[in-house]
């Protein structure tokens, strides 16, 4: 389903080129569990933002779903972001001004869905994370556990085949850290994609497959 | 995105922002309100004016013997020897259907005696119909009595400043005065009124048309006014006026036809420029708030990089990212300007309160003017923030950069 080939990216930081990956081949099939880790600056994020078509590779073939996506016009690669691809950040990147309903109803809105159906969804999500009573509540009024479950219905709610989370917990404690993870475990079972980039190994560990970045390419894999 | 939802989100994105949305609904209600009003003032004192010549009557054309070239000019100097203007030919005008009036005019100058007093006054000889064609007011007695033209009765009208010096406080109606060697009786005296059509109303004395005619031994006219029944049949009247005593001179065009529209058009031409030029200076004020508009977007999209990048990641592309900040600006552009319009109402309500006889007015055009150069401003100066937040690269953008 996914298939990267000699995936390399370059960036100029003043005079100096940094190489942020390094010729990263990886192939993923439906259903897969996989965790990055890696130290800092090893390039786990940008690999995350380019399986997520938010980046570019400088050279490399990135196939998804057997579409060449360095072919794809920006639109289209907004387009196969919206139907395909969810994202969970570190800092939950919620709208404060929204309603916890509304944040996860704000893809469905972007991609013209009609309300009413709208509505139906969210109500079923809300449901089904437990936060059906958080419905009305802006993210200030949610526990960080909350905001992170608010983030990932909102990420799972156009229904993608693949969630990227990058440290996802990296901003909870333990405890909500583990329902969040749980929470991904599920939809994963349920048949979505998850790659999770952590710092945490015990969190890492849980993956069916564990990737080991350093300085921009994989050591090895399991 | 559908368009209810893409005004949805941008009316929470200002709702979300209350103090930048209120300073520039602020500053727009402002450009617009100064607009407005300022072009409000304008188009009153064209009002004004306008009111001012329909009192001397719109609907006014002024027939003199001679050609000239150039209507509104002066009274022809040359131009061969003009058959001269008779009362017959006055007569003959009150054919046309759209005058109302003719009132035929002689005019020269004599003494005027009352005992030991003695005025040299301008003589105007006339008939009945001189009262409603010039808006002429009594302030006592009453006007040249109508009746046939060629037998007047010796009476005069006499100005207020003639009476004053020849009667001083005294009453004057009924007395007799002596205009050069012949006795009239004052029947009544004109209020005072100034200049008009370039004769001192004041030092006037009005006989009838057929006394003036043998006190000044002559049967020519000096003017003959025509009053139109509307002003929009000025324009016919003059062309009847024309016909008439074209075929009454044998085929000659040897009169000359002045209207007052063309005075009063240069007026309203003038005063539509200058409506215009201070409505462009207040103009000036909603180039500020438009630049106020770029300013506030332009940290709104710098504060607000993490959501567009957010957007983004969602899937937005760059187009609906552009089109929700221009909604936005668009949206307090409208909504700045309505309140703007409604405060100017507000001070044209006032000054029509404070000042009634200043006809005061917005003019259509120019509220419909002030909408679209609002939504136009709120636009063009939205578009550059639209455009780079449009532009923002994503990742870079949820970072927080
Ligand atoms: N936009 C950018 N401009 C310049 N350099 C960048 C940019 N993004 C990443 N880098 C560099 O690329 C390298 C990889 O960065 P990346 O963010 O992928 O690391 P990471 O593994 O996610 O690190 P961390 O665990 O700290 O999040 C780093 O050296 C970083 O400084
Ligand atoms: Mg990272």
């Amino acid at each position: 389903m996914i298939r990267l080939e000699g995936i390399s990216r370059e960036f100029q930081v003043g005079d100096e080129r940094v190489h942020a990956l390094r010729g990263i081949d990886l192939d993923m099939i439906p259903g897969d569990y996989l965790s990055i880790m890696g130290p800092s600056g090893s390039g786990k994020s940008t690999l995350l933002n380019i399986l997520g078509l938010l980046d570019r590779p400088d050279s490399g073939r990135y196939r998804l779903e057997g579409i060449d996506t360095t072919t794809l016009t920006e639109p289209q690669r907004a387009a196969a972001r919206r139907e395909r691809i969810g994202f969970v950040f570190q800092s939950f990147h919620l709208l404060a001004r929204l309603s916890a309903a509304q944040n996860i109803e704000l893809p469905m809105t972007l991609a013209g869905i009609d309300p009413a159906q709208r509505r139906q969804r969210v109500a079923r999500t809300l449901r089904a994370l437990g936060l059906a009573d958080r419905a009305e509540h802006r993210p200030d009024q949610l526990s960080g556990g909350q905001r992170q479950r608010v983030a990932i219905a909102r990420a799972t709610i156009m229904r993608p085949l693949i969630l990227l989370a990058d440290e996802p917990t990296g901003n909870l404690d333990q405890s909500s850290g583990e329902e969040v993870v749980e929470t991904l475990e599920t939809l994963n079972r349920d048949g979505i994609t998850l790659v999770v980039v952590t710092h945490d190994p015990r969190i890492g560990e849980r993956a069916a497959r564990r990737i080991r970045m350093v300085d921009g390419a994989i050591l090895g894999s399991g | 995105m559908h368009i209810t939802d893409t005004f949805g989100f941008a009316i929470r994105a200002l709702r979300g922002a209350r103090a930048r949305s209120a300073l520039m609904l602020l500053a727009m209600a402002i450009g617009i309100a100064s607009v407005v009003l300022l072009t409000a003032l304008g188009e009153g004192a064209r009002r004004y004016v306008g009111n001012e010549f329909s009192n001397l009557g719109t609907h006014l054309l002024v027939v003199l013997p001679g050609r000239t070239e150039t209507t509104g000019g002066p009274p022809p100097l040359i131009g061969g020897t003009p058959k001269p203007l008779t009362l017959d030919d006055a007569l003959a005008l009150t054919r046309s259907t759209t005058v109302r009036y003719v009132a035929p005019l002689i005019v020269g100058s004599a003494p005027v005696s009352h005992r030991q007093l003695e005025r040299e006054a301008t003589i105007l000889g006339a008939t009945a119909e001189l009262l409603p064609v010039r808006n002429l007011e009594l302030a006592r007695g009453k006007f040249l009595p109508p009746g046939d033209p060629e037998r007047g009765a010796a009476v005069a009208v006499i100005g207020s400043a003639l009476k004053q010096n020849l009667f001083g406080n005294a009453p004057a109606l009924g007395r007799w005065i002596r205009i050069h060697d012949r006795r009239f009786r004052v029947i009544g005296i004109l209020k005072p009124m100034g200049e008009s059509l370039g004769m001192d109303l004041g030092e006037l004395a009005i006989i009838p048309l057929s006394r003036s005619q043998s006190l000044f031994d002559t049967e020519s006219l000096f003017r003959i006014l025509v009053q139109a029944t509307t002003r929009e049949h000025v324009a016919r009247t003059e062309r009847a006026v024309s016909e008439i005593l074209k075929t009454r001179h044998g085929g000659e065009e040897d009169i000359t036809v002045i209207t007052q529209n063309a005075l009063l058009g240069t007026f309203d031409e003038i005063f539509r420029t200058l409506t215009l030029a201070v409505g462009g200076i207040a103009a000036i004020s909603l180039a500020v708030a438009g630049i106020l508009i770029m300013n506030v977007m332009l940290v709104a999209v710098s504060q607000r990089t993490a959501e567009i990048g957010l957007l983004k990641a969602l899937g937005a592309p760059g187009g609906e990212i552009l089109r929700l900040f221009l909604v936005e600006a668009g949206l307090l552009s409208v909504t700045g300007a309505l309140l703007g319009m409604a405060t100017a109402y507000g001070g044209v309500w006032a000054m029509g309160h404070l000042f009634p006889d200043f006809p005061i007015g917005v003019p259509p055009w120019a509220l419909a003017a002030a909408l679209l150069v609002a939504l136009l401003t709120g636009l063009l100066f939205g578009v550059l923030p639209a455009r780079r937040a449009a532009r923002l690269d994503p990742v870079r953008a949820l970072s927080g950069h």
